[in-house]
């Protein structure tokens, strides 16, 4: 068989890209969150994921419970100096590739709770790719961070991380 | 226990040995539970040695939330730290800044006039209901009906709402202030309200439907977690923990606040003392909730929504641009705040877990000098081991989800 | 109604009835109160008074406050008593009051309160290892020095200008 007759079989059916963009495309839509609720925003990640907003149209809505089946954490909420080793933890737990969102003020800096007990922004202790200001955030808000990150991710394609 | 202790580690499950013979022939063994664990409401650790899937001992690990709100207030003006009185609780946040409000109301000697009062009472219930919606999701979730957390979160918004239109913001509101509320309310949120009380009795019903005779839901939570009257009493327990033991203990009817003593509403309670029982003092609860917000939507009066008093709240807008008084006044405030007369007052109020109390101790300056949150889950939260002593581990889901603790309530 | 020998001071504060009692007899004070009917510890904390103006002087530095209620009569009477001293000592109310178990960790790890007789008094909120009590109003709020506030600028003038 030759090359002519090889195109005509396959017709339209071909696609050429590249493998970056074809795993960036796959890792960008199926980001599953590891279910990582501190304290009020928690709350506001459930409502992310029901009926109202729904997560699953970005394809997210998958939160795990165990971290070895995540990329992504939310860092939903104020982590105060007894959680933050757990926190690394977990984070630690999960398989590269993974990304981190810290969401709200509390968890970026602080928030109002500028004070002896809270780690004043979970920056200190893991890499964060997106902040979300806002105390909470609204879910809106969490999906515009994820469909930031999802940016990111598929402009990252196979290149390891920075 | 220490050697135990030791080997547990800090995320999900770990399990160790303590070489001790269990009454079926096997080793005890300690399960580390949490504190990062989807179904312990939070980051709740439990400590909990194991014969078989039988539970012997129970130790709760708190403090994985632990805020410094108290030592945050104390570095705020009085009137900041209604913003810090939201975030503990934050399920409930208006409910917070009533007993904060009241508390210093009381201090200073003021009361809040009627509007603002019936105002109060509207937010309280509303966040009654939303902090109900949230702990029947969730714990609808965790015992298997999945469908639960979308139906009650979809009235959690018309809530959350509610909250935005009335606050402008959806959770953490600081709506109730001392001196009165923020603003008056709209006249599209009394529109909301209005066909929010009509609708809300249906969706109860629906998740009855889902819920109340529903086999599995039935079978993971009568008989669980059984909590005797005697042992409420003991424990300290309060709101739909002591009610679902039989004990018609509300705050609102027993030590009425904010006007409530002129609503016509039930309390509700269950003599069943166990997982249903607790769920169907909620549910009833919802429903009075309804009753109540619909008699304060009929009679809410007119008036003012804040007391006038200048050294307590900022003059009005329009006043600022003719009367110097006004600009200083405004200054002051914004500056320096009010000082609250030297004294101590302790103000509680029913939250939808129970009494939530604030203890507040002044010396007269325009800083508290010690603020004490009295949580509900936190006390009711002692109340875990004896509640799941000897039952098997997952009901202890069941058990933990029916206390309906907040860590951050507990931690502070 | 219990001894009077045992009460120093009353008074009503903004409407809610107080005692004062005897550091040392503060158990025998409770149990006595017990047993008129004040069944319920509604909480137990404490206050310090570290340089407080607000009256010439303190019996002592520590205040404990037990909050009780009479669930039958509806009345509530709160019970302080001063204690001073590195560490403060004061006999525990476990025994009488079950709810004083959590309440009394607390007090132990946020004032240093010591509480003789309690079955397991360690921190409850703080992690094992942190040094200091973060409620004494002689331990700093802590955080981060935050631009532009009261902090910044004592932080910023020289101490010779402060």
């Amino acid at each position: 068989m030759g090359i002519e007759d090889l195109a005509e079989s396959l017709g339209q059916n071909v696609l050429t890209t590249t493998l970056g963009k074809v795993i960036g495309w796959g890792r960008g839509n199926s980001v599953w969150p590891a279910q990582f609720g501190l304290a009020c925003c928690a709350i506001e990640m459930i409502a992310t994921a029901t009926a109202g907003v729904d997560i699953a149209r970005f394809g997210s809505e998958a939160m795990r419970a165990s971290p070895r089946q995540a990329d992504l954490m939310i860092v939903s909420g104020r982590v105060s100096q007894k959680m933050a080793p757990i926190l690394r933890t977990v984070y630690d737990q999960m398989p590269e590739p993974k990304w981190v969102i810290s969401m709200g003020a509390c968890a970026s800096t602080g928030g109002v709770f500028n004070n002896y007990a809270l780690l004043q922004g979970v920056d200190k202790i893991v890499p964060v790719d997106v902040y979300i200001p806002g105390c909470p955030p609204r879910p809106e808000d969490l999906l515009n961070a994820l469909m930031i990150l999802q940016e990111r991710i598929k402009a990252q394609g196979i290149l390891p991380r920075q | 226990m220490s050697s135990t202790e030791s080997m547990a580690g800090t995320e999900g499950v770990t399990i160790s040995r303590t070489g001790q013979q269990g009454a079926f022939g096997g080793e005890l063994l300690t399960v580390n539970f949490g504190p990062h664990h989807p179904s312990t409401h939070g980051v709740l650790r439990l400590i909990v040695d194991l014969d078989g899937e039988q539970i012997k001992r129970l130790k709760p690990v708190i403090g994985y939330l632990h805020t410094g709100i108290e030592k945050q207030m104390e570095a705020l003006r009085w009137q900041q730290g209604v913003v810090v009185t939201d975030r503990h609780d934050y399920l409930s946040p208006p409910i917070n800044n009533l007993a904060y409000a009241l508390a210093v109301e009381r201090l200073m000697g003021v009361e809040a006039p009627p509007r603002a009062q019936a105002l109060r009472v509207i937010m309280s219930e509303l966040t009654r209901l939303s902090s109900h919606l949230v702990w029947l999701g969730t714990s609808g979730l965790e015992l298997g009906a999945m469908s639960m957390l979308m139906y009650c979160f979809r009235e959690r918004e018309t809530i959350l709402d509610m909250n935005e239109e009335i606050s402008g913001f959806r959770m953490h509101t600081s709506y109730i202030r001392p001196g009165g509320v923020m603003a008056d309310a709209t006249p599209r949120f009394l529109d909301m309200l209005a066909s929010f009380v009509k609708e809300m009795p249906g969706h109860v019903d629906e998740y009855e439907d889902l819920l109340t005779m529903n086999p599995i839901w039935r079978a993971r939570t009568i008989g669980i977690g059984r909590l005797s009257p005697e042992d409420a009493k003991v424990l300290g327990a309060s709101g739909p923990m002591i009610r679902g033991s039989g004990i018609a203990w509300d705050l609102r009817k027993t030590m009425p606040y904010s006007g409530y003593e002129s609503y016509d509403f039930e309390v509700a309670t269950s003599d069943a003392c166990d997982c249903y029982g607790r769920y169907l003092v909620r549910i009833k609860e919802m429903r009075e909730a309804v009753k109540i917000l619909d008699q304060a939507l009929q009679r809410l009066p007119d008036g003012p929504v804040n007391v006038d008093d200048r050294k307590m709240l900022p003059p009005p807008r329009e006043e600022l641009e003719t009367s110097m008084e006004a600009v200083i006044h405004h200054f002051k405030l914004f500056t320096e705040g009010y000082s609250v007369p030297a004294g101590d007052v302790y103000v509680a109020v029913e939250s939808g877990r129970g009494e939530n109390g604030c203890y507040i101790v002044s010396d007269g300056t325009h800083k508290p000098r010690r603020v004490k949150f009295r949580s509900a889950s936190f006390v009711n939260l002692q109340a875990l081991e004896r509640m799941a002593l000897n039952h098997m581990i997952a009901d202890m889901i069941a058990i933990i989800g029916t206390a309906d603790t907040v860590l951050g309530d507990v931690d502070r | 109604m219990i001894a009077d020998n045992l009460i120093t001071e009353r008074g009503v504060s903004a409407g809610d009835e107080w005692i004062t009692v005897p550091a040392d007899n503060v158990h025998e004070a409770l149990a006595a109160l017990k047993g008129e009917g004040y069944r319920l510890l509604v909480f137990l904390t404490c206050v310090d008074h570290l340089v407080d103006q607000s009256r010439p002087s303190w019996p002592g530095r520590y205040e404990l406050v037990y909050q009780l209620r009479d669930v039958e009569k509806l009345r509530e009477l709160r019970v302080r008593a001063f204690v001073d001293g590195d560490p403060p000592e004061i006999e525990s109310a476990t025994d009488l009051f079950p709810p004083a178990d959590w309440d009394e960790r607390e007090t132990y790890d946020l004032f240093g309160v010591r509480f003789k007789g309690h079955p397991e008094l360690t921190r409850i909120l703080m992690p094992d290892d942190w040094v200091g009590h973060p409620l004494r109003r002689d331990y700093p709020v802590g955080g981060e020095v935050v631009e532009f506030s009261e902090e910044h600028q004592r932080w910023q003038t020289p101490p010779d200008r402060a």
